[in-house]
């Protein structure tokens, strides 16, 4: 299970709220934080407190696990809340030593939608030593997955021949996620259909993981070709309607759609065999 | 070996058994799935197979799996009770696929399963297939008398399905109702029913109800091809 969602009994909106106020029990700041972003809470308490959450932690002199537990959910639920506001501490979030702070603020950065991120985003991934191994081989230098992801939600349909050049430097990376998302950031970026085709690859990996990355980037960057593709590759059926459902609501190059068309049924056909 | 079964079921089983790849899984998977189509109801070589392909659920090998639910799907009703006695408490993912078995299957003794699962399964997986195998439990295997109280029971769990907090199962819920409606109205069932059901879909329709677009999109689709059978 996603470290990120922790399961737990219901609580209500109240109680998130209080429950994050408090300072005494971290693993309910982290739990409530958790919660307002997965309920998509609308209350408007809810975005102050999980600023402060990681002010909290960007201000703290030295890293408090603590702290740094409860700002990662809080950074996740931002993106997930579209908080605009929450850009500039996004964006201190990004500078931060603690990368899984880094990687949850990237990620949260390309939820808001706010183009004038990107130059920020495309620094962290030239840092030197950015795509390579550290802490023990486990994760990269910076979170480039993240970083990559985020500049393709950004940057869809704007051709910028500077970031397709940054991205292209990691379509040859050792490790097949990383290519997956800067195929799918370059996908998103010129809705020139050769980048898909290595996902498409991707998606009869060897490896489970490498597949279920695939599948999502194709779904999130809204590239419908795939379809047939995504409904075919061995993974779970959740991921796989996850993934359709994004081909679905937010097509490559062209507007939401507002009624059904013929791609449309023919997409959802697709999901209706896998429920 | 188990003597009691022919040489090739034994020989299929034991592939599975020894494979030593999650590819060599999936290959022995399939050729054991394609040889479900042609054994004999309830004989025990039909039941040595179901119960081989009732373990592959819970490996964490998504490909085996879906081969594993189509075997059990061509076995039939015969599945039926053995899904329902090996239900794993444990794995979510295993129960999704046991699920969906029962769920594609259709045959009514799956309903409290199914039931229970839409109601209180914490898998959103799981209740999602129980909520498609809702509209596709096949009435006309029940006696007429007993038929009004199952389609209510039916409806009773579409319409929690209809109200899940997860899209993917009031997804779920909407191609569910599309399947039942007909059935339900070609059972002779009392018009409130038919007219509930199809709120439950009108309100899911609706941009105002319904915040997930692909949940709408699918319940405008489910609408237009009601009107289009009638």
């Amino acid at each position: 299970m996603d470290p990120s969602s922790p399961q737990g009994t219901p609580i209500s909106e109240e109680e998130a709220l209080s429950r994050l106020r408090q300072q005494e029990d971290a693993s309910q700041r982290y739990y409530a934080a958790w919660w307002l972003g997965r309920m998509r809470s609308q209350h408007p308490e809810a975005i102050p407190l999980l600023l402060q959450a990681l002010n909290g932690a960007l201000d703290a002199p030295s890293n408090d696990p603590d702290l740094l537990f409860v700002a990662r959910n809080a950074t996740r639920a931002l993106g997930k809340l579209e908080a605009k506001g929450a850009l500039p501490p996004l964006l201190r979030a990004l500078q931060h030593p603690d990368h899984g702070l880094r990687e949850a603020a990237a990620r949260s950065i390309g939820e808001l939608g706010d183009a004038s991120a990107i130059p920020a985003l495309v620094a962290r991934l030239q840092l030197p030593g950015a795509a390579e191994a550290a802490s023990g081989g486990l994760r990269l230098g910076e979170p480039c997955e993240a970083l990559l992801e985020a500049l393709g939600e950004l940057s869809e349909g704007q051709a910028n021949p500077e970031l397709s050049a940054v991205l292209e430097g990691f379509q040859h990376h050792s490790r097949p996620v990383v290519r997956s998302a800067a195929c799918r950031a370059l996908l998103q970026l010129s809705g020139d259909p050769r980048w898909a085709e290595p996902m498409l690859a991707l998606l009869h990996d060897g490896q489970l993981q490498v597949r279920r990355a695939a599948l999502m980037d194709l779904g999130a960057s809204g590239w419908r070709p795939a379809g047939q593709a995504l409904a075919d590759c061995l993974a779970e059926n959740s991921l796989k309607l996850i993934a359709l459902k994004g081909l679905v609501e937010a097509p490559l190059g062209c507007p939401a759609p507002q009624a059904l068309g013929a791609p449309e049924r023919e997409l959802l056909n697709l999901m209706d065999q896998l429920l | 070996m188990n003597p009691e079964l022919s040489p090739n079921v034994n020989e299929h089983l034991r592939a599975v058994e020894e494979a030593a790849s999650s590819e060599a899984l999936l290959h022995a998977t399939r050729s054991l799935v394609s040889l479900c189509a042609q054994l004999e109801p309830h004989s025990n070589d039909q039941q040595a197979a179901i119960l081989c392909l009732l373990e592959l659920l819970g490996t964490n090998n998504p490909g085996a799996a879906v081969a594993a639910v189509d075997g059990l799907i061509a076995c039939g009703n015969a599945a039926v009770e053995p899904l329902l006695h090996n239900l794993d408490e444990h794995n979510y993912g295993a129960r999704a696929w046991a699920v969906r078995a029962l769920a594609s299957i259709g045959d009514p003794r799956g309903l409290p399963v199914l039931e229970r699962a839409v109601a209180t399964d914490i898998g959103p997986s799981v209740r999602r297939a129980a909520a498609r195998g809702l509209g596709n439990l096949q009435l006309e295997q029940l006696l007429a008398a007993e038929r009004p109280r199952i389609v209510e029971r039916c409806l009773r769990g579409l319409a929690l399905g209809c109200a899940d907090g997860e899209w993917v199962v009031r997804y779920a819920a909407v191609v569910g109702l599309e399947g039942f409606l007909p059935q339900a109205s070609a059972a002779g069932i009392p018009g409130a029913i038919a007219k509930e059901g199809r709120s439950l879909l009108e309100q899911r329709a609706l941009t105002s109800e319904e915040d997930t677009p692909v949940v709408y999109l699918r319940a405008q689709q489910a609408l237009e091809n009601l009107s289009g059978a009638r």
